[in-house]
């Protein structure tokens, strides 16, 4: 009986890691290619559309002088006015979601397998990740 | 424009790529090429810095995570621990002064120059800890002649702690804290070495991640500096990664570690002044 157990979770095992090792590479690699290219065409769009802008924001921040934060609904407004900076925000947002993307995936396939100990871990992880998002908004 | 955006790209690509060859990653050398060289606040270096490590442990880990070097279940047990840190480091950062994040980031450095300095035992261990066991943390690798070899892990009550502590440093300092994440699933936990670099290596993304978020949810990270920083680190640890396979490493550790020390006396002597 412990036999057929340790053999039937040596096999869980040995499929939950062929799956991530699938997987993670490839999730990894599209999500900071597209935030890449999103960066790219935002430096590029900056450099072309407002330089004196860059150079602005630069000296202030040598001095000190943040901008704060910005609500997702002014982030929203600033891509669809087309300015260089909303689109540079969304490339650093899209970075963040590489770690997000990976430990949800992680989540989705340890709940499939019904590996309830990393169903744990990770689900710590993801609501760790969220809370963070949600303690820089009160800190 | 030109000159201040190809300033900050040639910075951030120049710290990528030492970052990659020495394996310390670009966080080390990024934070305080920002403050000394472009005169830069210690805490939007910081929110640029953990962009970054983000972007380049991904782009690391692909290999090692697809080639098996990763110990995938080790790194989502002690992340747990990582990211609890980090995210209170990030959290604290927006309220210690800076020359404490300064002092603390020298007392780093001089951690990591002390772990690119030192020797460690490779002998696998046969008998794993019982939490180890009980988690299904042991692994294979292959040895020199490519047969399989199985290695245990011990020690994860000890070794997590330890995650705690760098996740704080990661989120407080804005780098990977990769030395002392090595330190301890090497020295502590008797994980093989070239599977605890990789297994940090993924590690550092999600920790930094967690950093990343409180700083981008609290306005401290500036798109005009982390944005070609980012781009900039990521296609500097690209093109260290191609080199380093060309390169005698072991040959090069007193460099990076007479470097780090450098970086130790710089920020050591900021904080000194800022008290």
């Amino acid at each position: 009986m412990a036999e057929s157990v340790r053999i039937q979770q040596t096999s869980v095992n040995a499929e939950e890691d062929r799956i991530l090792r699938f997987w993670t590479p490839i999730m990894l690699r599209s999500i900071v290619v597209v935030a890449m290219a999103v960066l790219i065409t935002g430096l590029v769009l900056t450099a072309t559309v407002a330089p004196n802008y860059f150079v602005q924001r630069y000296r202030q921040i040598q001095l000190g002088h943040l901008l704060g934060r910005e609500s997702l609904a002014g982030i929203w407004s600033n891509i669809v006015a087309g300015q260089p900076h909303a689109v540079l925000t969304v490339g650093l947002f899209m970075l963040t979601l590489v770690p997000l993307a990976r430990v949800a995936f992680c989540l989705v396939l340890f709940i499939k397998m019904r590996d309830i100990a990393y169903v744990g871990f990770t689900a710590y992880v993801f609501a760790a990740l969220i809370i963070g998002f949600l303690l820089g908004h009160i800190g | 424009m030109f000159e201040i955006l190809s300033g900050l790209l040639l910075l951030a690509i120049s710290a990528g790529f030492v970052g990659a060859i020495s394996g310390l990653g670009g966080g080390v050398f990024i934070v305080p090429t920002l403050v000394v060289a472009a005169g830069m606040p210690m805490r939007i270096a910081v929110g640029a810095s953990l962009i970054s490590v983000v972007a380049t442990s991904a782009g690391a880990s692909v290999a090692f995570v697809r080639d098996g070097w990763t110990n995938l279940k080790v790194a989502m047990v002690l992340e747990c621990a990582t990211v609890t840190g980090a995210i209170g480091g990030a959290y604290l950062a927006g309220l210690v002064p800076t020359y404490v994040l300064e002092g603390l980031f020298a007392l780093m450095m001089i951690q990591s120059a002390y772990f690119s300095l030192m020797k460690h035992d490779e002998t696998p261990l046969a008998k794993g800890g019982v939490i180890a066991r009980r988690l299904r943390l042991a692994g294979e690798i292959p040895d020199e002649s490519g047969d399989l070899q199985h290695y245990e892990v011990i020690n994860v009550r000890y070794g997590a702690p330890l995650m705690l502590v760098a996740g704080v440093m990661s989120g407080l300092l804005g780098i990977g804290s990769g030395a002392l994440k090595v330190l301890a699933m090497d020295q502590v936990m008797h994980i093989p070495l070239k599977v605890s670099s990789a297994t940090s290596n993924l590690m550092i993304g999600v920790t930094a991640g967690a950093g990343a978020l409180v700083f981008l949810s609290r306005g401290d990270i500036s798109t005009t500096i982390a944005a070609p920083v980012a781009l900039g680190v990521t296609v500097g640890a690209l093109a260290g990664s191609r080199v380093l396979p060309l390169l005698r490493v072991q040959y090069l550790r007193t460099g990076f570690a007479a470097i780090l020390i450098l970086i130790a006396l710089e920020m050591g002597w900021r904080a000194l002044n800022g008290i």
